[in-house]
């Protein structure tokens, strides 16, 4: 047990390789697909099509082989997060027009706890969930390399209208490979001024000494970053790196049967979603 | 053997000790399997082992950085297993010194930053003043100099020392080093070596170092452990175990130059002591076997 460790907590971006049928997709599949998805939950307000989100979400990370606990852990650490967002909106929801839809459950002075604004709440959270499963969830099952490989992909088309589609690219793969190193790298400068006699544990809820104790590090994971990019700069520079033009890749993306079908599966899902979101 | 604290005893004691990083999730990795070891008091103990035999972990658990996943470590009567323990004192006691400076360098000026550790303790303003300008100084810091000057403007020597002021000012009893002289040229090594000297005998200091520098730890160790694996496979004293260089090669560790000089010497069939470790004592025996002939 450790007070330290976060990087087990930090799941997005966090390959697994388990070497399931979702792994082996093209990764230009699992973007878009993952893109509708994302859209669909998006824009889900009804309770039913919420949940059959969540039901899909979860079993495609069944069928990725993402041990469902593991995946699970990434939601909690987002905990107060979820807190916060439920507070604000059981406190903002407009009064005048739940007083009309329901009855108050709750009520203290100006603040109101209506059923109405529940079901909104529990809307919410179930929103938030299935999109840090789905994130979370690519990022199980696709390397970095493919990430970036399909971005391009899919951006080309768009150079023709001066979109510059390998470095954003670039951008996502360096993203989403430096969010672990930061957690380490918080993890070490914590340690380090823990054995200094900062106190970090006792107090898990004690919210304004925690957020008053992240300051004294947020200056040195920004100059760390900083010296890592310039240092990633170089090395990359170092091996002849000079951007996009006419760059060639070793491995080619080709688009198998298999990958249609999975597109049209999330196609017709998110077709269903849609009526199901109008129909109750 | 009492272990209470202050009293007769090692000043730390591990037993059995367990761990695994991620443990539980996909990435797991074990660092630490069963691994014992007694530090007493005044004592200056090193450990050596391959990259990733799990020094680091077994350092962090010195100071209750990490808690044992199973085992037990009792520093100075405090065992740190215990939900309850008191790491703050453990922490005040004990001085960790990680391996690169930039971990544990993080206040915009010098000053500023060895300060952090005496304010922590809730000292007084001018106590945390003379804390800090007498842990700078006995690292070769001159106080005036250097407590407005910026980290990050800092060469690495100087960022080196000022790290370990930084844990200096807590005045601790035992010193824990993470490689100390990785990365340093010859200067900095012999120095921060005389410095540790020094405050060993000054402050009747204890000290746990690891190291690959097998110098370093024939001239400053009075016990060793090896760590292979999350494991203590050998542990004696420095003569003993340098002894024994086939088993230790077999573990990817050399031994100090003057043990393999020695050895090569004696396998020549001269009469040389086979238990000098250090360059001093190797120069003595070859002087020695040349003065005779």
């Amino acid at each position: 047990m450790s007070e330290f460790e976060f990087s087990r907590n930090i799941t997005i971006g966090q390959y697994l390789p388990t070497n399931s049928p979702i792994h082996r997709l093209d990764p230009r599949v699992k973007l878009v697909g993952g893109a509708l998805l994302l859209a669909a939950v998006m824009f889900s307000s009804s309770g039913v099509s919420l949940a059959l989100a969540l039901i899909a979400v979860l079993s495609v990370l069944a069928l990725a082989r993402i041990p469902l606990l593991h995946a699970l852990r990434g939601l909690w650490s987002a905990w107060p997060f979820f807190v916060m967002v439920a507070l604000l909106q059981l406190l903002l929801y407009p009064h005048a027009q739940s007083a009309a839809q329901s009855n108050a459950l709750w009520q203290w002075g100006p603040l109101m706890v209506t059923g109405a604004s529940l079901y909104l709440l529990v809307i919410l959270l179930g929103r938030l969930m299935a999109l840090i499963l789905l994130v979370s969830g690519l990022t199980y099952c696709t390397t970095v390399t493919e990430l970036s490989h399909g971005t391009e992909r899919l951006l080309r088309p768009l150079q023709r209208v001066g979109m510059p589609a390998h470095e954003l690219a670039l951008v996502l793969t360096l993203t989403l490979r430096f969010l672990p190193l930061l957690a380490q790298e918080m993890e070490r400068i914590i340690k380090a001024q823990a054995s200094r006699g900062a106190d970090f544990g006792g107090g898990r809820w004690n919210f304004v000494q925690r957020a008053r104790r992240t300051f004294p590090l947020l200056i040195p994971l920004f100059v760390t970053s900083l010296r890592r990019a310039e240092d990633l700069i170089q090395a990359m520079e170092a091996r002849c790196y000079l951007g996009g033009r006419g760059r060639t890749h070793l491995i080619r993306l080709r688009a198998k049967p298999i990958d249609f079908v999975a597109l049209g599966l999330v196609v017709a899902f998110v077709a269903i979603l849609f009526v199901a979101n109008f129909a109750f | 053997m009492s272990e209470s604290a202050n009293g007769p005893g090692p000043l730390i004691k591990v037993r059995n000790l367990h761990y695994t990083y991620s443990r539980g999730t996909p990435h797991e990795a074990v660092a630490l399997r069963g691994v014992d070891l007694t530090v007493e008091r005044g004592e200056t103990v090193g450990l050596i082992g391959p990259t990733g035999s799990g020094k680091s972990t077994l350092l962090q658990h010195l100071n209750g950085l990490l808690r044992p996943q199973s085992g037990q470590v009792r520093i100075d009567g405090h065992d740190t297993g215990d939900p309850r323990a008191d790491l703050r004192t453990i922490r005040r006691r004990v001085g960790l010194v990680f391996q690169n400076p930039e971990d544990q360098l993080f206040e915009r000026y010098a000053g500023d930053d060895v300060a952090f550790g005496p304010r922590n303790l809730g000292l007084s303003r001018s106590e945390i003043r003379e804390r800090v300008c007498w842990a700078m100084e006995a690292v070769g810091l001159d106080f005036e100099a250097f407590q407005d000057r910026l980290t990050l403007s800092l060469s690495e020597g100087e960022r080196r020392r000022l790290a370990l002021a930084g844990v200096l000012a807590l005045k601790p009893e035992v010193l824990v080093l993470d490689e100390p002289t990785a990365g340093l040229d010859p200067r900095g090594r012999k120095d921060l070596l005389a410095w540790l000297i020094r405050w060993r005998e000054e402050q009747e200091g204890t000290i746990v170092l690891a190291s690959h520098n097998m110098e370093d730890l024939a001239q400053l160790a009075n016990r060793l452990y090896v760590l292979v694996e999350g494991r203590a496979v050998l542990n004696g004293n420095p003569r003993k175990v340098f002894s024994r260089s086939e088993v230790l090669a077999g573990y990817g560790l050399e031994t100090p130059l003057a043990v393999s000089v020695m050895h090569a010497l004696r396998f020549r069939g001269l009469p040389v002591r086979a238990d000098a470790i250090t360059i001093a004592e190797a120069a003595a025996e070859i002087e020695t076997l040349l003065n005779s002939r």
